[in-house]
């Protein structure tokens, strides 16, 4: 029963105007399989919003066209943490209830950005010898949050970030990330690797950098530094009494 | 006692339950969970039939959740026959208050003469329209006749509204509807809503109906004009059409005396 027009009706379901207009992609909640299944079964029933303890999983708008009401994590806001209620209340199956571990979860993985990342600036400078920005800064807090440390992230040569393919794409290196205004951390979303892909994950992480370059209460640069300084422990003493008793005792 | 009593008991406890559980869930009590177009008391779970299909037909494939979120609203339908629409929805709500104050503001709404055929006109319009919805949905490819569902949008909002303290556009629709519903009788639920037209093809004569039981009576037709669905609940009480509202009984003078317009099971 293949003839011309089935092939016909087919291509025209399958590869229309209407069909392309969500492909812009999202960081679903865990368990989602690829964007186009997901936007398939997914019913809008709001129930893994509704189930979300950490608020990590926000609504779609009206202005995100044909995606109003389906779940996507952003995790500059907050991340996922994996708790992995979610897909259990899913009445569809759109993200996948035999999912428990959250090790097995792959919403997308985690992209260093090596000109902004501090550990891969420190590096660079230690190895021309000149100081580029002024000021050496270490951090590691990716590598400290992460929630499967030296599986999804490692430490190369102890101090360069690296994200393996063991990465579940939770976002909390994204969200923990200090590096401002941009984050050197991003996640890229289940199976669009490419940065102009991201479609408006990708405008909203920009619009979102510009916000917070703006934003007045943030310290930054000198001002920080001013204020760090007024840190001072000097002349403090600890308010407790040390024991030395026992100290030569072997244990 | 009439009828009409507890069926609004029944549509504010919803009303108060699209509130009530978002409240919960914020206080992480999990053991109700869900909007009106899905739900979960414990471990059964509930989902929109037509949603449900509309994912179906989408993914082309069917899987064990979809099947069992179905069940209990399908069982729940062929033995009380279309008891959603009139005694849970919200939007069923609002649109009785919008007859109720189109009474108060002295207002005349379009509200055709009853004939015996009409029941077939609506019919028409009612599946050409969630044929058509289907056809847009298959070619989108996304379950778009949801975004349409009045008592989802009210109870998604209403979750939206207490969990991230915000509503959005979407409730926009719903206030057009109910501003339209002004004008034209109840034309949502009779004409257009999707929900219901799907979930009343599996209804059936098997189950609640409202029933002549006496062979005559005084012929008042005051059931006919009580009749939101606009229909004759003497004869027609076992098609689609009719929603199980009771209005009809309660409207019937010579119940006083003898029964004689009740609900039954056959």
């Amino acid at each position: 029963m293949r003839n011309r027009f089935t092939e016909l009706f087919e291509g025209l379901l399958n590869s229309n105007p209407f069909k392309n207009y969500y492909k812009k992609n999202r960081l679903r909640p865990p368990g989602a399989a690829n964007e186009e299944t997901f936007m398939e079964l997914c019913i809008r029933c709001a129930r893994c919003i509704e189930v979300c303890p950490y608020d990590s999983i926000e609504r779609a708008d009206l202005f995100e066209k044909l995606q109003i009401g389906t779940p996507y994590v952003y995790p500059e806001n907050k991340a996922c943490y994996l708790c992995m209620r979610c897909m259990k209340v899913c009445p569809t199956g759109a993200l996948n209830p035999k999912l428990t571990d959250g090790k097995h979860v792959r919403m997308g993985i985690a992209v260093i950005n090596q000109n902004i990342c501090l550990n891969f600036l420190y590096y660079k400078d230690e190895m021309t010898g000149v100081s580029s920005t002024g000021t050496a800064q270490l951090c590691g807090t990716c590598y400290n949050v992460c929630p499967y440390t030296d599986e999804a992230i490692v430490m190369e040569k102890f101090i360069l970030p690296v994200v393996t393919d063991k990465c579940t794409g939770c976002g909390i290196c994204t969200e923990k990330c200090p590096a401002t205004p941009e984050k050197a951390i991003a996640i890229y979303p289940e199976g669009m690797p490419v940065d102009k892909n991201t479609g408006y994950f990708g405008r909203r992480s920009k619009v979102h950098g510009e916000e917070r370059k703006k934003s007045k209460d943030a310290l930054k640069g000198e001002k920080l530094l001013e204020e760090k300084q007024k840190i001072d422990s000097s002349d403090a003493k600890p308010d407790f009494e040390y024991n030395t008793e026992n100290y030569d005792q072997e244990w | 006692m009439k009828i009409k009593r507890y069926r609004r008991a029944a549509q504010l406890l919803t009303v108060f339950a699209i509130f009530f559980i978002p409240v919960l869930n914020v206080f992480e009590l999990y053991f109700i969970k869900g909007t009106f177009i899905s739900m979960d008391i414990g471990d059964a779970a509930m989902a929109d039939p037509l949603a449900v299909f509309q994912s179906m037909i989408a993914a082309g494939r069917v899987n064990e959740y979809m099947l069992g979120s179905v069940v209990i609203p399908v069982v729940l339908m062929l033995l009380l026959g279309r008891v959603w629409c009139s005694w849970f929805c919200p939007y069923y709500l609002c649109a009785e208050f919008m007859s109720w104050m189109r009474g108060k503001l002295r207002m005349k709404a379009y509200k055709p003469k009853f004939a015996e055929n009409i029941h077939i006109k609506q019919s028409k319009v009612r599946y050409i329209f969630l044929f058509a919805g289907l056809v847009l949905m298959a070619v989108a490819g996304v379950p778009i006749l949801n975004l349409i569902s009045a008592p989802g949008i009210i109870s998604t909002q209403a979750m939206v509204l207490v969990k991230f303290h915000y509503v959005t556009f979407e409730l926009v629709f719903v206030a057009v509807l109910l501003l339209l519903e002004l004008f034209y009788f109840r034309f949502w639920c009779r004409f257009l809503c999707p929900t219901g037209t799907f979930l009343s093809f599996f209804r059936s004569k098997r189950g609640m109906t409202v029933r002549k039981v006496r062979t005559e009576c005084s012929d008042c037709m005051s059931c006919v004009r009580s009749c939101p669905m606009m229909i004759n609940p003497m004869t027609m009480g076992d098609t689609s059409h009719c929603n199980n509202c009771g209005d009809c009984v309660d409207a019937c003078p010579d119940n006083k005396k003898e029964d004689t317009l009740k609900f039954t099971f056959k």
